[in-house]
Protein backbone atom coordinates (compact mmCIF):
# COMPACT_ATOMS: atom_id res chain seq x y z
CA UNK A 1 0.00 0.00 0.00
CA UNK A 2 2.68 2.39 1.02
CA UNK A 3 5.08 1.58 -1.81
CA UNK A 4 2.72 3.43 -4.36
CA UNK A 5 3.35 6.32 -3.50
CA UNK A 6 5.98 7.65 -6.11
CA UNK A 7 5.19 11.52 -5.81
CA UNK A 8 8.65 12.73 -4.69
CA UNK A 9 10.59 9.70 -4.88
CA UNK A 10 14.37 9.65 -6.37
CA UNK A 11 14.99 7.68 -9.45
CA UNK A 12 18.14 6.72 -10.12
CA UNK A 13 19.73 7.62 -13.29
CA UNK A 14 23.17 9.33 -15.61
CA UNK A 15 21.17 12.06 -17.40
CA UNK A 16 22.77 15.88 -18.15
CA UNK A 17 19.83 16.94 -15.20
CA UNK A 18 20.95 13.86 -12.78
CA UNK A 19 24.61 15.13 -12.83
CA UNK A 20 23.80 18.70 -12.24
CA UNK A 21 25.22 20.28 -8.79
CA UNK A 22 22.24 19.78 -6.15
CA UNK A 23 22.91 23.55 -5.39
CA UNK A 24 22.07 24.44 -9.39
CA UNK A 25 18.71 22.27 -9.35
CA UNK A 26 17.47 23.63 -6.33
CA UNK A 27 17.97 27.28 -6.78
CA UNK A 28 16.76 27.17 -10.33
CA UNK A 29 13.84 25.30 -9.56
CA UNK A 30 12.63 28.29 -7.36
CA UNK A 31 14.21 30.93 -9.68
CA UNK A 32 11.69 29.21 -12.46
CA UNK A 33 8.64 28.87 -9.85
CA UNK A 34 9.59 32.55 -9.22
CA UNK A 35 9.07 34.02 -13.41
CA UNK A 36 6.24 31.46 -14.02
CA UNK A 37 4.72 34.82 -12.19
CA UNK A 38 5.71 36.99 -14.53
CA UNK A 39 3.80 34.84 -17.20
CA UNK A 40 0.57 36.72 -18.28
CA UNK A 41 0.00 35.68 -21.60
CA UNK A 42 -0.49 32.55 -23.59
CA UNK A 43 2.82 33.11 -25.30
CA UNK A 44 4.76 32.95 -22.26
CA UNK A 45 3.04 30.10 -21.29
CA UNK A 46 3.91 28.41 -23.86
CA UNK A 47 7.40 28.96 -23.36
CA UNK A 48 7.89 28.04 -20.07
CA UNK A 49 5.85 24.68 -20.78
CA UNK A 50 8.53 24.23 -23.71
CA UNK A 51 11.04 24.79 -21.65
CA UNK A 52 9.97 22.22 -18.71
CA UNK A 53 8.94 19.57 -21.36
CA UNK A 54 12.92 19.75 -22.34
CA UNK A 55 13.92 19.46 -18.77
CA UNK A 56 11.90 16.59 -18.39
CA UNK A 57 12.78 15.10 -21.79
CA UNK A 58 16.33 15.11 -20.58
CA UNK A 59 16.41 13.77 -17.08
CA UNK A 60 14.93 10.30 -19.35
CA UNK A 61 12.38 9.95 -16.95
CA UNK A 62 9.81 7.48 -17.87
CA UNK A 63 6.50 10.21 -18.33
CA UNK A 64 4.36 7.55 -16.24
CA UNK A 65 5.85 8.52 -13.31
CA UNK A 66 5.98 12.68 -13.59
CA UNK A 67 2.52 11.84 -14.43
CA UNK A 68 1.99 9.98 -10.93
CA UNK A 69 3.31 13.03 -9.61
CA UNK A 70 1.09 15.05 -10.63
CA UNK A 71 -2.51 12.63 -9.59
CA UNK A 72 -2.24 13.72 -6.05
CA UNK A 73 -2.56 16.81 -6.26
CA UNK A 74 -5.21 16.68 -9.11
CA UNK A 75 -7.92 17.84 -6.42
CA UNK A 76 -6.01 20.73 -5.00
CA UNK A 77 -6.03 22.18 -9.05
CA UNK A 78 -8.78 21.51 -9.63
CA UNK A 79 -10.28 22.99 -7.04
CA UNK A 80 -8.22 26.12 -6.92
CA UNK A 81 -9.07 26.80 -10.75
CA UNK A 82 -13.21 26.35 -10.41
CA UNK A 83 -12.74 29.01 -7.47
CA UNK A 84 -11.21 31.54 -10.16
CA UNK A 85 -13.47 30.59 -12.26
CA UNK A 86 -16.40 31.29 -10.47
CA UNK A 87 -15.18 34.49 -8.79
CA UNK A 88 -13.07 36.32 -11.05
CA UNK A 89 -15.18 38.71 -12.82
CA UNK A 90 -14.57 40.97 -16.08
CA UNK A 91 -15.26 41.19 -19.57
CA UNK A 92 -17.21 39.08 -21.52
CA UNK A 93 -20.03 36.99 -19.19
CA UNK A 94 -20.59 33.70 -20.17
CA UNK A 95 -23.18 32.48 -17.46
CA UNK A 96 -24.89 34.00 -14.33
CA UNK A 97 -26.31 32.14 -11.50
CA UNK A 98 -26.29 34.54 -7.82
CA UNK A 99 -23.03 35.60 -7.05
CA UNK A 100 -21.34 33.07 -9.32
CA UNK A 101 -20.22 33.78 -12.57
CA UNK A 102 -18.38 32.57 -15.67
CA UNK A 103 -17.05 35.56 -17.51
CA UNK A 104 -13.86 35.69 -19.83
CA UNK A 105 -11.42 37.20 -17.39
CA UNK A 106 -12.37 34.22 -14.77
CA UNK A 107 -12.10 31.82 -18.02
CA UNK A 108 -8.53 32.93 -18.30
CA UNK A 109 -7.83 33.12 -15.14
CA UNK A 110 -8.46 29.74 -14.73
CA UNK A 111 -6.42 28.55 -17.23
CA UNK A 112 -3.68 30.45 -16.20
CA UNK A 113 -3.74 29.22 -12.45
CA UNK A 114 -3.67 25.64 -14.14
CA UNK A 115 -0.97 26.22 -16.20
CA UNK A 116 1.25 27.91 -12.90
CA UNK A 117 0.05 25.06 -10.75
CA UNK A 118 0.85 22.28 -13.06
CA UNK A 119 4.40 23.93 -14.24
CA UNK A 120 5.14 23.77 -10.36
CA UNK A 121 4.64 20.22 -9.92
CA UNK A 122 6.18 19.38 -12.80
CA UNK A 123 9.50 21.36 -11.76
CA UNK A 124 9.67 20.08 -8.34
CA UNK A 125 8.76 16.70 -9.14
CA UNK A 126 11.68 16.91 -11.33
CA UNK A 127 13.69 18.03 -8.90
CA UNK A 128 13.10 15.42 -6.61
CA UNK A 129 13.00 12.76 -9.05
CA UNK A 130 16.93 13.25 -10.56
CA UNK A 131 18.44 14.50 -7.12
CA UNK A 132 18.57 12.23 -3.99
CA UNK A 133 17.87 13.47 -0.89
CA UNK A 134 20.77 13.98 0.87
CA UNK A 135 22.35 15.83 -1.79
CA UNK A 136 19.42 17.87 -1.53
CA UNK A 137 19.75 18.83 2.05
CA UNK A 138 23.55 19.48 1.40
CA UNK A 139 22.55 22.04 -0.97
CA UNK A 140 19.80 23.14 1.51
CA UNK A 141 23.08 23.69 4.21
CA UNK A 142 25.66 25.38 2.00
CA UNK A 143 22.59 27.60 0.49
CA UNK A 144 21.95 28.70 4.63
CA UNK A 145 25.48 29.01 5.22
CA UNK A 146 25.71 32.44 5.13
CA UNK A 147 22.62 32.87 7.72
CA UNK A 148 25.28 31.53 9.77
CA UNK A 149 26.17 35.00 10.78
CA UNK A 150 22.65 35.69 12.27
CA UNK A 151 23.81 32.44 14.60
CA UNK A 152 21.04 30.55 12.01
CA UNK A 153 21.71 26.49 12.35
CA UNK A 154 22.20 25.77 8.85
CA UNK A 155 24.08 22.75 9.52
CA UNK A 156 21.64 21.49 12.18
CA UNK A 157 18.90 22.22 10.15
CA UNK A 158 19.83 20.06 7.15
CA UNK A 159 21.02 17.61 9.45
CA UNK A 160 17.37 17.45 10.87
CA UNK A 161 16.07 17.01 7.16
CA UNK A 162 18.32 14.46 6.65
CA UNK A 163 17.65 12.35 9.32
CA UNK A 164 13.91 12.92 8.57
CA UNK A 165 14.40 11.81 5.00
CA UNK A 166 16.55 9.15 5.62
CA UNK A 167 13.72 7.86 7.95
CA UNK A 168 10.57 7.59 6.07
CA UNK A 169 10.73 4.52 4.41
CA UNK A 170 11.86 2.78 8.31
CA UNK A 171 8.88 4.54 9.30
CA UNK A 172 6.49 3.49 6.24
CA UNK A 173 7.97 -0.31 7.02
CA UNK A 174 7.50 -0.02 10.88
CA UNK A 175 3.49 1.25 9.94
CA UNK A 176 2.95 -1.99 7.95
CA UNK A 177 4.40 -3.93 10.63
CA UNK A 178 1.90 -2.70 13.36
CA UNK A 179 -0.74 -2.55 11.29
CA UNK A 180 -0.26 -6.27 10.97
CA UNK A 181 0.19 -6.99 14.19
CA UNK A 182 -3.22 -5.05 15.14
CA UNK A 183 -5.22 -6.40 12.15
CA UNK A 184 -3.84 -10.12 13.80
CA UNK A 185 -5.63 -8.78 17.22
CA UNK A 186 -8.95 -7.85 15.83
CA UNK A 187 -8.52 -4.14 14.31
CA UNK A 188 -10.07 -3.11 10.83
CA UNK A 189 -8.43 -0.81 9.68
CA UNK A 190 -10.76 1.99 7.11
CA UNK A 191 -14.31 0.21 8.57
CA UNK A 192 -17.02 1.26 10.24
CA UNK A 193 -18.26 5.21 10.92
CA UNK A 194 -15.57 8.15 11.15
CA UNK A 195 -15.99 7.24 15.02
CA UNK A 196 -14.35 3.54 14.50
CA UNK A 197 -12.26 4.88 11.82
CA UNK A 198 -10.07 6.98 14.39
CA UNK A 199 -10.55 4.95 17.54
CA UNK A 200 -8.55 2.09 15.02
CA UNK A 201 -5.70 4.68 14.50
CA UNK A 202 -4.95 4.57 17.89
CA UNK A 203 -3.13 1.32 18.16
CA UNK A 204 -0.70 2.22 15.42
CA UNK A 205 0.21 5.70 16.37
CA UNK A 206 0.73 5.16 19.99
CA UNK A 207 3.42 2.23 18.72
CA UNK A 208 4.77 4.22 15.98
CA UNK A 209 5.43 7.08 18.26
CA UNK A 210 7.28 5.00 21.13
CA UNK A 211 9.60 3.05 18.38
CA UNK A 212 10.48 6.68 17.09
CA UNK A 213 11.35 7.72 20.49
CA UNK A 214 13.19 4.95 20.77
CA UNK A 215 15.08 5.27 17.66
CA UNK A 216 15.81 8.85 18.24
CA UNK A 217 17.41 8.15 21.25
CA UNK A 218 19.60 5.09 20.27
CA UNK A 219 20.73 7.56 16.73
CA UNK A 220 21.98 9.73 19.20
CA UNK A 221 23.93 7.52 21.02
CA UNK A 222 25.11 6.15 18.23
CA UNK A 223 26.35 9.11 16.73
CA UNK A 224 27.77 10.42 19.66
CA UNK A 225 29.56 6.94 20.38
CA UNK A 226 31.36 8.05 16.71
CA UNK A 227 32.52 10.83 17.56
CA UNK A 228 29.81 13.37 16.17
CA UNK A 229 29.55 16.86 18.16
CA UNK A 230 28.00 19.06 15.97
CA UNK A 231 28.94 21.19 12.59
CA UNK A 232 32.13 23.09 13.54
CA UNK A 233 35.24 21.92 12.09
CA UNK A 234 33.20 18.88 10.45
CA UNK A 235 34.61 17.79 6.80
CA UNK A 236 32.17 16.80 4.24
CA UNK A 237 31.88 13.01 2.60
CA UNK A 238 30.18 14.29 -0.38
CA UNK A 239 32.08 17.19 -1.92
CA UNK A 240 29.56 19.46 -4.14
CA UNK A 241 31.82 20.88 -7.10
CA UNK A 242 30.64 23.55 -9.37
CA UNK A 243 31.25 22.27 -12.53
CA UNK A 244 30.90 23.96 -16.55
CA UNK A 245 27.37 21.82 -17.36
CA UNK A 246 26.63 24.32 -13.93
CA UNK A 247 27.50 27.36 -15.23
CA UNK A 248 25.80 26.45 -18.47
CA UNK A 249 22.14 25.80 -17.10
CA UNK A 250 22.67 29.67 -15.55
CA UNK A 251 23.50 31.07 -18.72
CA UNK A 252 20.19 28.72 -19.89
CA UNK A 253 18.22 30.28 -17.19
CA UNK A 254 19.26 33.99 -17.96
CA UNK A 255 18.41 33.64 -21.54
CA UNK A 256 15.35 31.85 -20.42
CA UNK A 257 14.36 35.23 -18.55
CA UNK A 258 15.35 37.35 -20.98
CA UNK A 259 12.89 35.89 -23.71
CA UNK A 260 10.43 35.78 -21.39
CA UNK A 261 10.43 39.16 -20.58
CA UNK A 262 10.72 40.08 -24.34
CA UNK A 263 7.56 38.22 -25.13
CA UNK A 264 5.36 38.60 -21.94
CA UNK A 265 3.03 41.37 -22.35
CA UNK B 1 -14.76 -27.47 12.43
CA UNK B 2 -11.62 -28.87 11.42
CA UNK B 3 -8.64 -26.27 11.18
CA UNK B 4 -5.95 -27.23 8.77
CA UNK B 5 -4.53 -24.25 6.95
CA UNK B 6 -3.63 -25.91 3.58
CA UNK B 7 -1.96 -23.77 0.54
CA UNK B 8 -2.45 -25.23 -3.10
CA UNK B 9 -0.03 -23.20 -5.41
CA UNK B 10 0.05 -20.44 -3.69
CA UNK B 11 1.97 -17.14 -5.29
CA UNK B 12 2.53 -13.80 -3.87
CA UNK B 13 4.01 -10.56 -6.30
CA UNK B 14 4.50 -7.64 -4.21
CA UNK B 15 3.89 -4.82 -6.26
CA UNK B 16 2.60 -6.40 -9.32
CA UNK B 17 2.66 -4.57 -12.60
CA UNK B 18 5.00 -1.75 -11.76
CA UNK B 19 8.83 -1.57 -11.96
CA UNK B 20 9.48 -3.19 -8.22
CA UNK B 21 7.45 -6.10 -8.93
CA UNK B 22 8.95 -9.01 -6.23
CA UNK B 23 8.28 -12.62 -6.63
CA UNK B 24 8.13 -13.65 -2.88
CA UNK B 25 6.02 -16.39 -3.14
CA UNK B 26 5.94 -19.14 -5.93
CA UNK B 27 3.85 -22.49 -6.37
CA UNK B 28 3.63 -22.68 -2.49
CA UNK B 29 1.52 -26.70 -1.52
CA UNK B 30 1.57 -27.49 2.10
CA UNK B 31 -0.65 -28.60 4.57
CA UNK B 32 -0.40 -27.92 8.47
CA UNK B 33 -2.77 -30.03 10.04
CA UNK B 34 -4.90 -28.81 13.01
CA UNK B 35 -3.14 -30.50 16.07
CA UNK B 36 0.48 -30.26 14.59
CA UNK B 37 3.74 -28.44 15.54
CA UNK B 38 4.65 -27.31 11.78
CA UNK B 39 8.37 -25.16 12.04
CA UNK B 40 9.04 -23.19 8.67
CA UNK B 41 12.66 -22.67 8.52
CA UNK B 42 14.67 -20.96 5.45
CA UNK B 43 16.74 -17.68 5.23
CA UNK B 44 15.97 -14.30 5.70
CA UNK B 45 14.22 -13.28 2.88
CA UNK B 46 13.26 -16.79 1.62
CA UNK B 47 9.85 -15.85 2.31
CA UNK B 48 8.99 -17.05 5.67
CA UNK B 49 7.53 -13.93 6.70
CA UNK B 50 4.89 -13.29 3.89
CA UNK B 51 3.98 -17.03 3.93
CA UNK B 52 3.37 -16.24 7.36
CA UNK B 53 1.14 -13.45 6.33
CA UNK B 54 -1.11 -15.57 4.77
CA UNK B 55 -1.97 -17.78 7.87
CA UNK B 56 -4.74 -15.34 8.75
CA UNK B 57 -5.06 -13.08 5.40
CA UNK B 58 -3.53 -9.98 6.23
CA UNK B 59 -2.62 -10.74 2.65
CA UNK B 60 -4.25 -12.42 0.15
CA UNK B 61 -2.37 -14.79 -2.34
CA UNK B 62 -1.89 -12.87 -6.16
CA UNK B 63 -2.25 -16.87 -6.93
CA UNK B 64 -3.62 -19.71 -5.93
CA UNK B 65 -6.10 -20.44 -2.71
CA UNK B 66 -4.82 -20.61 0.80
CA UNK B 67 -7.80 -23.09 2.84
CA UNK B 68 -7.92 -21.86 6.18
CA UNK B 69 -10.51 -24.08 8.49
CA UNK B 70 -13.50 -23.91 5.52
CA UNK B 71 -12.70 -20.69 4.53
CA UNK B 72 -10.91 -20.24 0.93
CA UNK B 73 -8.57 -17.23 0.64
CA UNK B 74 -8.23 -16.15 -3.47
CA UNK B 75 -6.65 -13.13 -4.71
CA UNK B 76 -10.49 -11.50 -4.98
CA UNK B 77 -11.46 -12.51 -1.55
CA UNK B 78 -13.01 -9.09 0.08
CA UNK B 79 -11.32 -7.80 2.37
CA UNK B 80 -14.59 -7.60 5.14
CA UNK B 81 -15.57 -10.75 7.61
CA UNK B 82 -11.81 -11.60 8.04
CA UNK B 83 -12.21 -11.38 11.59
CA UNK B 84 -13.31 -14.87 12.14
CA UNK B 85 -10.30 -16.13 9.76
CA UNK B 86 -7.87 -13.98 12.50
CA UNK B 87 -9.64 -15.17 15.69
CA UNK B 88 -8.84 -18.49 15.52
CA UNK B 89 -5.28 -17.86 13.63
CA UNK B 90 -3.44 -15.69 16.44
CA UNK B 91 0.57 -14.12 15.22
CA UNK B 92 2.70 -13.19 17.47
CA UNK B 93 5.15 -11.16 14.76
CA UNK B 94 8.89 -10.89 15.55
CA UNK B 95 9.68 -8.18 18.32
CA UNK B 96 6.24 -8.09 19.29
CA UNK B 97 6.40 -6.01 22.17
CA UNK B 98 5.95 -3.27 19.45
CA UNK B 99 2.43 -3.75 19.46
CA UNK B 100 1.74 -2.48 22.79
CA UNK B 101 0.08 0.90 23.39
CA UNK B 102 -2.63 1.12 25.94
CA UNK B 103 -2.16 2.67 29.70
CA UNK B 104 -2.06 -0.60 31.66
CA UNK B 105 -1.26 -4.22 31.22
CA UNK B 106 -4.68 -5.42 31.72
CA UNK B 107 -6.39 -3.34 28.55
CA UNK B 108 -3.34 -3.77 25.98
CA UNK B 109 -3.88 -7.69 26.63
CA UNK B 110 -7.80 -7.00 26.58
CA UNK B 111 -7.58 -5.61 23.19
CA UNK B 112 -7.54 -8.74 21.07
CA UNK B 113 -10.39 -10.48 22.94
CA UNK B 114 -12.55 -7.20 23.05
CA UNK B 115 -11.99 -6.93 19.87
CA UNK B 116 -13.48 -10.08 18.72
CA UNK B 117 -16.64 -9.44 21.34
CA UNK B 118 -15.34 -10.40 24.61
CA UNK B 119 -16.91 -8.80 27.92
CA UNK B 120 -17.04 -8.24 31.52
CA UNK B 121 -16.17 -11.15 33.72
CA UNK B 122 -14.98 -13.19 31.23
CA UNK B 123 -12.48 -10.81 29.72
CA UNK B 124 -11.35 -10.01 32.92
CA UNK B 125 -11.09 -14.02 33.63
CA UNK B 126 -9.07 -14.40 30.07
CA UNK B 127 -7.12 -11.70 30.54
CA UNK B 128 -5.65 -13.27 33.67
CA UNK B 129 -5.13 -16.40 32.30
CA UNK B 130 -3.22 -15.26 29.42
CA UNK B 131 -0.93 -13.31 31.92
CA UNK B 132 -0.43 -16.19 34.32
CA UNK B 133 0.69 -18.64 31.11
CA UNK B 134 3.46 -16.11 30.46
CA UNK B 135 4.54 -16.01 33.77
CA UNK B 136 2.53 -12.89 35.13
CA UNK B 137 0.99 -12.83 37.93
CA UNK B 138 -1.83 -10.49 38.74
CA UNK B 139 0.12 -7.34 40.26
CA UNK B 140 1.29 -6.51 36.71
CA UNK B 141 -2.37 -5.95 35.53
CA UNK B 142 -2.23 -2.02 36.35
CA UNK B 143 0.77 -1.42 35.38
CA UNK B 144 2.23 0.02 32.24
CA UNK B 145 3.71 -1.71 29.77
CA UNK B 146 6.20 0.83 28.71
CA UNK B 147 7.86 0.62 32.18
CA UNK B 148 8.60 -3.33 31.94
CA UNK B 149 12.18 -4.60 30.50
CA UNK B 150 12.16 -5.71 26.85
CA UNK B 151 11.36 -9.61 27.39
CA UNK B 152 8.68 -8.58 30.28
CA UNK B 153 7.26 -6.76 27.25
CA UNK B 154 7.55 -9.25 24.63
CA UNK B 155 5.46 -11.88 27.73
CA UNK B 156 3.09 -9.18 27.45
CA UNK B 157 2.45 -8.91 24.05
CA UNK B 158 2.07 -12.86 23.59
CA UNK B 159 -0.28 -12.72 26.40
CA UNK B 160 -2.06 -10.23 23.99
CA UNK B 161 -2.24 -12.59 21.55
CA UNK B 162 -3.31 -15.64 23.62
CA UNK B 163 -6.10 -13.90 25.33
CA UNK B 164 -7.75 -14.11 21.93
CA UNK B 165 -7.68 -18.08 22.71
CA UNK B 166 -6.67 -18.67 18.79
CA UNK B 167 -6.80 -23.15 17.85
CA UNK B 168 -3.58 -21.97 15.53
CA UNK B 169 -0.37 -19.92 17.07
CA UNK B 170 1.53 -18.69 14.60
CA UNK B 171 5.02 -17.59 15.69
CA UNK B 172 7.39 -15.65 14.12
CA UNK B 173 11.06 -16.02 15.83
CA UNK B 174 9.12 -15.51 19.21
CA UNK B 175 12.71 -15.99 21.16
CA UNK B 176 15.27 -13.47 19.39
CA UNK B 177 16.79 -11.25 21.70
CA UNK B 178 15.69 -13.61 25.10
CA UNK B 179 18.27 -14.55 27.33
CA UNK B 180 18.87 -17.87 27.17
CA UNK B 181 16.67 -18.58 30.13
CA UNK B 182 14.00 -16.72 28.98
CA UNK B 183 13.97 -17.88 25.55
CA UNK B 184 13.74 -21.68 27.62
CA UNK B 185 10.89 -20.74 29.21
CA UNK B 186 9.43 -19.24 26.52
CA UNK B 187 9.40 -22.60 23.99
CA UNK B 188 8.78 -24.46 27.03
CA UNK B 189 5.37 -22.45 27.44
CA UNK B 190 4.30 -22.69 23.85
CA UNK B 191 5.08 -26.82 23.70
CA UNK B 192 2.65 -26.99 27.12
CA UNK B 193 -0.13 -25.02 24.97
CA UNK B 194 0.66 -27.62 22.43
CA UNK B 195 0.37 -30.49 24.37
CA UNK B 196 -2.50 -29.89 26.74
CA UNK B 197 -4.62 -27.80 24.65
CA UNK B 198 -4.09 -29.38 21.43
CA UNK B 199 -3.17 -26.16 19.80
CA UNK B 200 -1.52 -26.20 16.72
CA UNK B 201 1.27 -24.25 16.34
CA UNK B 202 3.44 -23.01 13.54
CA UNK B 203 6.92 -21.54 14.46
CA UNK B 204 9.18 -19.47 11.92
CA UNK B 205 12.53 -19.92 13.39
CA UNK B 206 16.67 -19.86 12.64
CA UNK B 207 17.20 -22.01 15.80
CA UNK B 208 17.27 -25.66 14.54
CA UNK B 209 17.77 -27.49 17.91
CA UNK B 210 14.46 -25.66 18.44
CA UNK B 211 12.65 -27.49 15.18
CA UNK B 212 14.43 -30.89 16.88
CA UNK B 213 13.14 -30.21 20.03
CA UNK B 214 9.54 -29.61 19.49
CA UNK B 215 8.23 -29.66 15.98
CA UNK B 216 6.59 -33.09 14.35
CA UNK B 217 6.48 -31.52 10.77
CA UNK B 218 9.43 -29.30 9.13
CA UNK B 219 8.96 -27.03 5.71
CA UNK B 220 12.31 -25.70 4.21
CA UNK B 221 11.22 -22.12 1.93
CA UNK B 222 14.10 -20.89 -0.19
CA UNK B 223 13.92 -18.25 -2.87
CA UNK B 224 10.14 -18.32 -2.12
CA UNK B 225 9.56 -22.31 -2.79
CA UNK B 226 9.13 -24.96 -0.70
CA UNK B 227 12.30 -27.18 -1.33
CA UNK B 228 11.72 -29.91 1.22
CA UNK B 229 9.22 -30.97 3.57
CA UNK B 230 8.69 -34.02 6.32
CA UNK B 231 9.32 -35.29 9.54
CA UNK B 232 12.33 -33.73 11.20
CA UNK B 233 14.11 -37.05 11.46
CA UNK B 234 13.51 -37.15 7.41
CA UNK B 235 14.95 -33.64 7.19
CA UNK B 236 17.46 -33.62 9.15
CA UNK B 237 18.98 -36.87 8.32
CA UNK B 238 20.13 -35.25 4.95
CA UNK B 239 22.75 -33.40 7.45
CA UNK B 240 25.36 -32.91 3.72
CA UNK B 241 22.35 -31.13 2.10
CA UNK B 242 21.47 -28.97 5.54
CA UNK B 243 25.21 -28.20 5.03
CA UNK B 244 25.35 -26.89 1.42
CA UNK B 245 21.61 -25.15 2.04
CA UNK B 246 23.58 -22.87 4.62
CA UNK B 247 20.66 -24.26 7.49
CA UNK B 248 22.59 -25.71 10.18
CA UNK B 249 21.90 -28.56 11.91
CA UNK B 250 20.81 -29.34 16.14
CA UNK B 251 23.30 -28.97 17.90
CA UNK B 252 23.16 -33.14 19.12
CA UNK B 253 23.26 -34.35 15.13
CA UNK B 254 26.33 -32.09 14.93
CA UNK B 255 27.79 -34.08 18.22
CA UNK B 256 26.54 -37.05 16.84
CA UNK B 257 28.43 -36.64 13.65
CA UNK B 258 31.52 -35.91 14.71
CA UNK B 259 31.53 -38.89 17.07
CA UNK B 260 30.48 -40.89 13.70
CA UNK B 261 33.83 -39.44 12.10
CA UNK B 262 35.92 -41.32 14.99
CA UNK B 263 33.97 -44.46 14.65
CA UNK B 264 30.94 -44.12 16.50
CA UNK B 265 27.92 -46.96 14.83
CA UNK B 266 24.29 -44.70 15.28
CA UNK B 267 21.31 -46.88 14.74
CA UNK B 268 19.43 -43.26 14.48
CA UNK B 269 20.56 -40.27 13.66
CA UNK B 270 19.75 -38.40 17.22
CA UNK B 271 18.56 -34.93 16.68
CA UNK B 272 17.92 -33.95 20.08
CA UNK B 273 20.05 -33.96 23.61
CA UNK B 274 17.93 -36.83 25.18
CA UNK B 275 18.21 -38.93 22.11
CA UNK B 276 21.62 -38.23 21.45
CA UNK B 277 22.27 -39.18 25.52
CA UNK B 278 19.78 -42.62 24.80
CA UNK B 279 22.04 -43.72 21.78
CA UNK B 280 25.39 -43.36 23.42
CA UNK B 281 24.16 -45.28 26.31
CA UNK B 282 22.66 -47.99 24.08
CA UNK B 283 26.20 -48.19 22.45
CA UNK B 284 28.64 -47.69 25.56
CA UNK B 285 26.26 -50.74 27.04
CA UNK B 286 26.78 -52.82 24.21
CA UNK B 287 30.35 -52.39 24.29
CA UNK B 288 29.74 -53.06 28.25
CA UNK B 289 28.68 -56.60 27.18
CA UNK B 290 31.84 -57.00 25.00
CA UNK B 291 33.98 -56.79 27.69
Amino acid sequence: MMDKMIFGRYIPGDSVIHKLDPRVKLLASFYFIGIIFLCNNWQSYTLMFLFTLLALSLSKIKPSFIINGLKPLFWLILFTVVLQILFTRGGEVYFKWGILSVTELGLMNGIFIFCRFVLIILISTLLTLTTPPLSLSDAIEYLLRPLEVVKFPAHEVSLMLSIALRFVPTLMDETEKIMNAQRARGVDFGEGNIMDKMKSIVPLLIPLFVSSFNRAEDLATAMEARGYKGGEGRTKYRVLKWQSRDTLTALVFVVLTVILVYVRN
Amino acid sequence: MVMDIQFEQVGYTYQPDTPFAFCALKDINLTIKEGSYTAIVGHTGSGKSTLLQHLNALIKPTAGVVKIGDRLITTDTPNKNLKEVRKEVGIVFQFPEAQLFEETIEKDVAFGPKNFGVEGEELKKVVRDSLQMVGLDDSYLERSPFELSGGQMRRVAIAGVLAMKPSVLVLDEPTAGLDPRGRKEMMGMFYDLHKEQGITIVLVTHLMDDVANFADYVIVLEKGQVIKQGLPKQVFTDTQWLTTQQLGVPAATTFAQQLMARGFQFDTIPLTTKELAQEIAKILRKSGEQV
